[in-house]
């Protein structure tokens, strides 16, 4: 990094689009590489339309020490990096990386064109001040018509998309990823319009890590039920359709998983009253 | 041949350009000329380097333009902070393509071969050079083709085996489906490609 003038990565968040911002992170919406400039000579290239790229920048925290920040930040980009490609090679459907710039904070991925699952089961988007909620750090877009018709548009029922959800984090627990932040508003629904058809995408992996645990897996999904409780009306139906999908998928795996998960809703997510 | 300006990059590194050639007859020469460019002193060897100033790639092993792109625009964020670790900026590509560290392996696997007959031309220079096309057909003898034709060239099983994708689970969900299955090892390849810089 040249010290007097500003980092490559820094000049182009100047050019990109502000989604949102949280209190890690600022989401921004971007075209990474430039539309090409064909030569004469070839024949006509029509290639495809450039992808966008949803920018995650972890900007300097003025509360830490400069040199901590830095080393934090750097670790905190490789961790999310980390664990998408491991979900990427397990099979599970999460954004693919397109740049990483761990110096600056920077990590760019795969702009998903559809909807949050929060959106599409009538919570809002978030930044819609009507729910009392925790920030979390990821985009959320659009506003007004609730419910049902929202998920006509991508052709599947409110119960067949809770079992994609069942699914995907089955397919991730048996990788032995945790997400640490299970939420509906970490979960997209690609639009069928794309490439990649109609999918379940989970995202957000800024807090997640590897375990074998089942007590770290049925933490997981304690958090998602909570946050089903707390972000959507009636959800107890719902989160029953989310396990029963889970259950297919895990098989054996399961008994262990829902016996702890009986245990941490008696006691809440935290094991110890320690710390 | 295709070219891209990003604004954002110091002017040196501003502009990349791309072109694909095949049915490529002179491999074996060109391999030849930038092993001896290396090795060439005083004005004559500056001359020759410069006129194999590219990055080639065996193009059966580019999975996609992003792919390309990726690893690319990794090479040159490596460059402009300082973080590259091979000699230059088109070395650099090379190295971003390969899953290991090894740079010798890297050269070997993504970089022209005696056999090669369609190989992928980079050049990352100023927006100021314009003879670049030039440049590059001076070097090789093949016919220049549109990258769009890049999908009839990749070699799907040696992309695998290079980047260790057989027996992953990923591909095991997908195995009956051959046009999802290339969708999901671009998009592993990538991915890998995007996060070398922090790999485990």
């Amino acid at each position: 990094m040249t010290g007097q003038t500003k980092s490559p990565s820094l000049k182009l968040l100047d050019t990109a689009e502000k989604v949102s911002q949280g209190a890690e992170a600022k989401i921004y919406r971007v075209q990474l590489h430039p539309t090409p400039v064909c030569s004469s000579s070839a024949a006509a290239e029509s290639g495809e339309v450039a992808e966008k790229v949803l920018l995650k920048y972890r900007f300097r925290k003025q509360y830490r020490h400069p040199s901590l920040d830095a080393s934090l930040t750097k670790s905190r980009v490789a961790g999310e990096a980390r664990a998408l490609i491991r979900c990427l090679r397990s099979g599970v459907n999460v954004p693919g990386i397109r740049m990483v710039d761990a110096p600056e904070g920077i990590l760019g991925i795969e702009w998903i064109d559809g909807k949050s699952v929060r959106f599409l089961l009538g919570g809002g988007a978030e930044g819609e001040e009507e729910i009392v909620e925790d920030a979390t750090d990821e985009p959320e877009e659009g506003d007004l018509p609730p419910e049902e018709d929202q998920l006509q548009e991508y052709g599947i029922s409110q119960d067949a998309l809770m079992g994609m959800i069942g699914t995907e984090i089955a397919k991730m627990h048996q990788a032995d990823i945790i997400h640490g932040d299970l939420t509906t508003s970490n979960m997209m629904l690609r639009h069928p319009s794309s490439r990649k058809g109609l999918q379940l995408v989970l995202i957000d992996f800024g807090l997640a890590y590897t375990s074998t645990l089942v007590e770290d897996k049925a933490v997981d999904l304690y958090v998602l039920e909570r946050a089903f409780s707390s972000t959507h009306p009636q959800s107890e139906p719902l989160f029953a359709g989310v396990l029963k999908a889970y259950e297919t998928r895990m098989g054996k795996d399961w008994a262990a998983i829902s016996r702890r998960l009986d245990d941490v809703r008696l006691r809440g997510r935290k094991r110890s009253m320690v710390g | 041949m295709q070219s891209f300006h990003y604004p954002h990059l110091p002017s040196e590194y501003a502009t990349v350009h791309v072109a694909l050639y095949t049915n490529v007859t002179n491999s074996a020469e060109i391999r030849g000329r930038i092993v001896r460019a290396a090795q060439l002193e005083g004005p004559d060897g500056e001359t020759e380097r410069e006129a194999v100033n590219f990055a080639f790639l065996d193009a059966r092993l580019i999975c996609s333009p992003l792919h390309l792109q990726t690893a690319v625009y990794q090479a040159i964020l490596a460059q402009v902070q300082g973080s590259i670790r091979t000699k230059t900026v088109h070395s650099e590509i090379l190295w971003a393509l390969n899953p290991t560290n090894n740079i010798t392996e890297a050269i070997r696997r993504y970089g022209v071969a005696d056999t090669t007959t369609a190989l992928i031309v980079v050049r990352i220079c100023s927006p100021e050079l314009n003879d670049v096309e030039k440049r590059m057909s001076a070097v090789v003898s093949g016919t220049l083709s549109s990258l769009d034709a890049l999908v009839d060239i990749t070699d799907w099983a040696s992309v695998k085996k290079y980047c260790k994708l057989n027996g992953e689970p990923a591909l095991k969900a997908v195995a009956k489906d051959p046009a999802k299955e290339r969708l999901l090892v671009e998009e592993i390849v990538t991915s890998s490609v995007a996060m070398k810089s922090v790999m485990a």
